[in-house]
């Protein structure tokens, strides 16, 4: 069963205590925001969930294994695609494939057959150079999905696209995780996004980060991707805003 | 969406013909005014040769400077992919290895400042006229625009690049050939184009110390017998030379990264 949970975590860079004692929980199918002010250390938590950073103190568990400082579980989505210009479209995505050890065509292939889902139809054969800010944003996310089908983490993963591109993207990936369901961590500066998409919002305190307040949506993912309207929206949203300080 | 069409194909042909007729043109101005300041003030053929002279004399001796330039283009060739080779050898280790890198990079820009005039007729004592002397003078100017566009093509990869690709389990090994090498290609090849230019100079200053063959002797001996003409017909061939090399490593890269087109775009 598909679980993050981050514990007391605490991490100093550059003689700073940035993590002064983090606690999340992401459960199976969950759809966790992250919601802070900027610098505030959210990409440090991350960079401590997928393992490529150890934490000073605390642990983090996936599936109840304790994968503290250890790669290879998740990796995570970041603002930009890091897509390789060398590359054709179905060549970067397969890469996770093909470094765990599967042939190139068979990557290739298996890649493809997600092409439709993530709205890449038709292609394969382009340079990243050649597409859209929307479509390598996908693509990015198809990469981390073959990585791990199971666990997302997105960092701010729509913060470089115009705020058409950025709605309509909103909209796809709830279309993606209402079929492939699987446990999200969504790192988000914007309050809406955050409240139209997660199940549960934690928001992040400025430097040391704890987890100032945890809300639970209950009006997140509405299938027509309108202005929701409801009347706990307001109250949620002002008591959001009152933690971030705005 | 015709007339847009009709719009660019016009635009493309304007551009093609600002890029190649005015340099041209510029050109071939140049030439007719060293003609005819030749021609009028009747400057003797030993002092300074037309062009038209230079070209007669280019034709008439051509077998001979074909022989000449044979051995300066094999010098240059094996000069170049040698220090291709090394610089990727040397690059390698000054990327992976810091220890490496804090050593050698200061002796390779303190290196640079080495006339190259100044060691090559060293070579010459050492190793004798052949060819050897040469290839190691283009060794020599080659290697440094090379080595510091890949290693500065290295260093420029985007860190998140790496990180990406850590969290993913890629080994050292793998990251340097899936990501780094890549991405440090164009810088490589810009490096690459400025070496290709330099690289028959190079060939040319190791021949006139003393040869047996090659363009930079005829130009030596043309010039101590005030064969002017002939010096400037070795000036052309050289010139030929040179473009040639760089073309050829123009075509390479877009053989290699033909990706890197799209991106100028």
């Amino acid at each position: 069963m598909p679980e993050i949970v981050v514990e007391g975590v605490s991490k100093t860079l550059g003689g700073m205590l940035t993590l002064g004692g983090v606690n999340l929980k992401a459960g199976d199918r969950d759809f966790a925001g992250i919601l802070g002010p900027s610098g505030c250390g959210k990409s440090t938590l991350f960079n401590i969930i997928s393992g490529l950073m150890r934490p000073d103190q605390g642990r983090v568990y996936i599936d109840g294994l304790d994968v503290t400082g250890r790669t290879g579980r998740v990796s995570y989505m970041r603002q930009k695609d890091l897509l390789l210009p060398s590359l054709n479209i179905v060549e970067n995505v397969s890469i996770p494939l093909a470094l765990k050890g599967m042939p190139k065509k068979r990557a290739c292939a298996q890649a493809a057959a997600h092409f439709k889902q993530f709205g890449l139809d038709g292609f394969e054969k382009y340079y990243p150079s050649q597409l859209s800010g929307g479509m390598r944003q996908r693509a990015a996310m198809l990469r981390t999905y073959l990585f791990s089908s199971d666990i997302l983490l997105l960092d701010e993963p729509f913060a470089s696209l115009d705020a058409i591109t950025k709605r309509k993207m909103q909209a796809w990936l709830i279309e993606v995780f209402n079929a492939i369901s699987p446990t999200v961590m969504y790192i988000t500066h914007d309050v809406d996004e955050a409240l139209y998409l997660c199940d549960r919002i934690y928001v992040l305190s400025a430097c040391p980060t704890v987890v100032k307040l945890e809300i639970t949506v209950p009006f997140c993912r509405p299938p027509h991707g309108r202005t929701i309207v409801d009347r706990e929206y307001g109250v949620i949203r002002d008591k959001v805003m009152e933690a971030l300080e705005i | 969406m015709i007339s847009r069409a009709v719009v660019s194909v016009s635009m493309k042909r304007s551009r093609i013909t600002a890029d190649i007729f005015i340099p041209l043109g510029f050109i071939i101005l140049l030439l007719v005014g060293w003609e005819y300041i030749v021609k009028l003030r009747s400057i003797p053929d030993w002092i300074l040769p037309g062009p038209v002279q230079v070209v007669r004399t280019f034709v008439d001796n051509a077998p001979l400077i074909a022989k000449h330039a044979q051995s300066t283009m094999i010098e240059c060739l094996a000069g170049f992919a040698l220090a291709i080779l090394f610089s990727f050898i040397v690059v390698f280790l000054m990327d992976e290895i810091s220890l490496f890198r804090k050593a050698l990079y200061p002796l390779i820009i303190a290196s640079q400042t080495i006339p190259i005039v100044s060691v090559a007729p060293l070579f010459i004592i050492w190793f004798g006229y052949g060819m050897l002397p040469k290839i190691i003078v283009v060794v020599l100017v080659c290697f440094f625009p090379i080595a510091i566009s890949l290693l500065s093509g290295l260093a420029a990869v985007d860190n998140d690049y790496l990180e990406l690709f850590r969290s993913m389990q890629a080994g050292r090994i793998k990251i340097f050939r899936m990501v780094k090498l890549p991405l440090a290609m164009p810088a490589f090849f810009s490096g690459l184009r400025i070496s290709a230019a330099y690289s028959v100079m190079g060939a040319v200053i190791g021949e006139w110390l003393g040869a047996k063959q090659g363009l930079g002797i005829y130009m030596t001996l043309s010039q101590r017998s005030f064969q002017v003409d002939r010096v400037f017909a070795a000036i052309l061939a050289v010139t030929v030379l040179s473009a040639a090399l760089f073309l050829l490593v123009s075509l390479i890269e877009r053989v290699v990264i033909p990706w890197n087109r799209l991106n100028e775009k």
